[in-house]
């Protein structure tokens, strides 16, 4: 059974025709097109779908469209563009903390999330805040100190 | 794109490589040429898309405009089928290519694997891009400079002598204000230049006769400049295989058997049509898929028959396995492999091993055991085919795109010049891990119904049948004389096959020798030490329980593992320091070499392990120091670390590297990847062990499986690069640096507790129980 639901992404409200379990992932990238979020599992133990609700980064993976509805909705398309990076995004570019790049989204929507709420982390904490984000690569270092940058860099 | 695309997009004009086309779209959606309107207004109605036999292949090899297209609007593309796997090779070859073309590197694109517009340089593993593409690309890049310059020549009625090309221009000597663009030279016209080639793959020679530029004059290889990948990959911009979509396309699913070697009884179909989207089954003997409209029916679908993250049973899902229970039992993984049939291979044989042996003041032995590991992609392996009769278009992230083309033309029927393959980068891959079985999946469902179908692997699918690298068992044994001096090494080691080509689906549907043989494991180990007798072995066997493959570093993670932890038995049974006891007992220079910078770069003061050990509770402080040469790279690895006694965790703290592989391209992608196979080798050693029943494999997920996590990284890890000189060629550096992690961070346990670890991974539990 489909249905029309509109969803708020990127600053504009979206209606789409989708069956109501779909989960979020799959509506931000196949209805809308997006592709900064990743399916990396499907079941929230990755970070690699992360999106930006409400200011809090959720797992959109495991997270039914329909129960986002009236929510603000930011993917890594809506942070920054090419030409006009996010200071998250920038600082990631800056310390060149990728290699596949695949999990990055994830890093960069969970690390600018924390940062609106903690601006002036300690790398403990910057540690523990992507601890629940998985990086296969192991670009865990220049990860670290991206978000480190960022920080000193919005200050 | 059919081949006259293919050739407009090489003679430049508005830039229709693929990449600008989707830079100037904006969009996710790929022309689709090859059965789209383009292809059949220029072929006669009925007649095959592409050239006028149908046939989409590869671009001669010893044709300029195979490797390179300069635009009129002076940007370029280079051409390869070589593919990035994530380790910056795009970024590093195309360094090679602007520096020859004297050319600027912002300026050139590079088009990878796709195997209409690219050359067969070979398969894009084992660290061998750099080392053999490397120099094919180099010298068509010097042959593309020598056209310009005979173009320029003309143009300004002057010899090649008197002319200076510089940063994409080339003007007279003495006159820098006459000068012209490479795009303004070239006109919009195809490089169609003859500049010879010979041989295939790794071994291809390209425009032997030019000479290329001098290495003293390098400005862009050897400079540390930004991946180009980089900045796309972290805006969304970026184009993975898996945000690929094709009009028309559908989502599939495959939904394995239960046990690995199951039949497939039969199918419960109810509820199927109730799903939105829902398009049928795809099924072939062993084979079973769904297709439907949407990604989440096909999900939903495959999850009715039984793919999901924990199936309690062969019959407990709507498709029905017959009961299947012939793996091996996983705890006594080790004795099967080495009573499992094989082949003996001699690696090294010198002097009497057997009565240094017996003559020996001391005689110390010891067995190591590794476990089946995973590639671990975070990204499942996704491919879309659209096979249509006698054709078929393939987007596909394998890092072989042209043998992959073969394979699929074998499993299809088709010829393979009726095949086209669209490369497009995965997430990393480390080997070969499902990004070829995928392209089979795809290529059923696809042929079955018709239309495109895009088949993305859920977690389950990767994790349980992604081929895995294989278990290990090694026995060695070793002599000290009175001196303290080996006199006897004995390394025996049983290895599975790394190479096995066996595509799943293919052997689902009955025809399990399409993709290739299954192969033999090998000796995987570079013995340097100078040891009088010595005695190197391998029995290479072929599958033992679970498909494998080559995963990073195949099989020499393992055993360096055992041979630099023994050679640390060794040097702590003589009482001796353990950098200084390697040192002599090596006589490679660029061994002692590394091992040598990483000491000074460390702060290496000399003693015996445990010298420096602290008893009681609270936690024990260690360090450790393991090298190996793997294909022709050297790497020492140096470390510190604590161990919670009463845990048994252990947390690495500071890490030097020191990393020979000749002349470094791109020294910053090199740190990259070497801070990687650091952190990837790190989670191989403390955590990681697939775990099976006798039906399959049981590490499903994350939690099945887990890696190294933000927590545990190092405080930090340095870098030295040794020989990085233009006197040295450049090997390749994707995996080297993954070998000694394990064998240093159980050398440093044991220098902090005294403890010897012989099986990875070390899981708190097991460290703990060595502490008894």
């Amino acid at each position: 059974m489909l249905q029309q639901t509109t969803l708020h992404v990127n600053g504009e409200d979206r209606v789409v025709t989708i069956a109501p379990d779909t989960p979020l992932l799959y509506v931000l990238r196949d209805t809308l097109g997006l592709r900064g979020p990743k399916f990396g599992c499907g079941l929230g133990e990755c970070g690699a779908c992360t999106v930006i609700m409400n200011g809090a980064a959720i797992r959109s993976c495991v997270t039914p469209a329909a129960a986002t509805k009236g929510a603000k909705i930011v993917t890594l398309e809506g942070l920054g563009t090419s030409a006009k990076p996010h200071p998250v995004q920038k600082a990631f570019i800056a310390e060149q903390a990728a290699q596949c790049g695949y999990c990055i989204n994830g890093m960069i929507m969970t690390a600018a999330a924390f940062l609106e709420r903690e601006p002036h982390p300690s790398r403990a904490a910057i540690i523990a805040a992507l601890n629940a984000n998985l990086c296969r690569c192991g670009t865990h270092m220049r990860i670290v100190r991206a978000v480190e940058r960022a920080a000193r860099e919005r200050a | 794109m059919s081949m006259h695309q293919s050739a407009t997009t090489k003679s430049g004009g508005p830039r229709f490589s693929r990449r600008g086309f989707l830079g100037a779209s904006g969009g996710l959606v790929i022309a689709f040429a090859l059965f789209g309107p383009e292809a059949a207004t220029a072929a006669a109605p009925g007649a095959p898309a592409g050239a006028a036999d149908g046939a989409i292949t590869p671009p001669p090899a010893g044709k300029l405009y195979a490797w390179l297209a300069v635009n009129p609007d002076n940007t370029a593309t280079l051409f390869t089928g070589k593919v990035e796997t994530g380790t910056g090779v795009g970024t590093a070859l195309a360094q090679i290519a602007a520096e020859e073309l004297d050319f600027p590197l912002d300026r050139l694109d590079v088009v990878m694997g796709t195997t209409s517009e690219t050359v067969d340089q070979g398969p894009s593993y084992g660290s061998r891009t750099i080392r053999y593409a490397g120099p094919q690309i180099r010298q068509a890049a010097a042959a593309g400079r020598l056209v310009l310059l005979r173009l320029a020549a003309a143009h300004f009625n002057a010899p090649v002598d008197r002319l200076v090309a510089r940063n994409g221009t080339i003007s007279p000597t003495g006159a820098p204000d006459k000068r012209i663009t490479y795009g303004a030279l070239v006109a919009g016209k195809r490089l169609d230049y003859e500049i010879g080639a010979s041989g295939t793959q790794f071994g291809m020679r390209v425009a032997p006769d030019v000479r290329p530029k001098d290495p003293a004059r390098y400005t862009i290889v050897g400079r540390p400049v930004p991946r180009k990948d980089i900045p796309g990959k972290m805006t969304g911009a970026f184009t993975y295989i898996q945000d690929v979509r094709v009009p028309g396309t559908l989502h599939g699913r495959v939904v394995r058997p239960y046990g690995v070697g199951a039949r497939l009884i039969s199918v419960d179909e109810s509820g199927l049509k109730d799903i939105p989207g829902f398009v049928r089954l795809v099924r072939r003997e062993n084979f079973l898929g769904v297709v439907a409209e949407t990604e989440w029916g096909a999900i939903q679908a495959a999850a009715k028959l039984g793919s999901i993250l924990n199936p309690s049973g062969p019959d407990k899902g709507q498709a029905k396995w017959s009961a299947w229970n012939d793996l091996p039992a996983m705890d006594r993984i080790w004795e099967t492999v080495r009573h499992a049939p094989g082949a003996d291979t001699t690696k090294v044989s010198r002097g009497a091993v057997d009565a240094a042996l017996a003559g020996a003041a001391r005689k110390i032995t010891a067995t190591y055991r590794t476990p089946f590991q995973m590639h671990g992609s975070i990204g499942p392996s996704c491919a879309i085919a659209d096979v249509r009769g006698d054709r078929a278009i393939f987007w596909s992230a394998t890092q072989m795109p042209h043998e992959a083309r073969q394979v699929m033309a074998q499993l299809l029927g088709i010829p393979a010049e009726r095949i086209e393959l669209r490369w497009f980068e995965g997430a990393g891959g480390y080997g070969r891990n499902g990004f070829d079985h995928v392209n089979a999946d795809a290529a059923l469902m696809s042929q079955a119904v018709g239309r495109p179908v895009r088949v993305q692997w859920m977690r389950w699918d990767e994790h349980g049948w992604e081929p895995k690298g294989p278990a290990i068992v090694q026995d060695l044994e070793g002599a000290l004389g009175a001196n303290g001096q080996v006199t006897a090494w004995r390394h025996h080691m049983w290895v599975p096959t790394t190479s096995d080509k066996q595509l799943i689906a293919a052997a689902l549907i009955g025809e399990p020798e399409i993709g290739g043989k299954t192969g033999r494991g090998r000796a995987a180990v570079t013995y340097a030490y100078t040891f009088p007798n010595a005695d190197v072995a391998c029995h290479g066997e072929g599958r033992v329980g679970l498909l494998t493959a080559w995963l990073r570093s195949p099989a020499q993670f393992e055993t360096t593992f055992a041979m630099e932890s023994f050679i640390d038995e060794l040097a702590a049974a003589a009482g001796q320091d353990p950098l200084a006891f390697r040192l002599a007992h090596l006589a490679d220079p660029r061994a002692t070499g590394v091992l040598r910078a990483a000491a000074e770069a460390y702060g290496w003061q000399s003693r015996p392990a445990g010298a420096a050990r602290t008893t009681g509770g609270g936690p024990a402080k260690g360090r450790g120091v393991a090298w190996v040469n793997r294909d022709d790279v050297r790497v020492a690895t140096i470390l510190d670390l604590t161990v919670d006694r009463e845990s048994g965790a252990i947390k690495v703290g500071r890490v030097v590297v020191a990393h020979d592989c000749g002349l470094v391209i791109n020294p910053d992608g090199l740190k990259n990847q070497v801070e990687g196979n650091v952190i990837q080798s790190l989670s191989r050693t403390l955590h990681e062990e697939v775990a099976f029943d006798s039906a399959h494999v049981t590490s499903r997920d994350w939690v099945g499986y887990p890696i190294l996590r933000f927590a545990e990284i190092p405080d930090n890890i340095e870098v030295v690069l040794v020989n990085n000189s233009p006197q040295y060629p450049a090997y390749g550096a994707g995996e080297p640096a993954t070998c000694p992690t394990a064998a240093a961070v159980g050398n440093a346990v044991f220098d902090a507790t005294g403890s010897r670890l012989r099986q990875t991974p070390f899981r708190p539990d097991r460290v703990k129980a060595a502490f008894s």
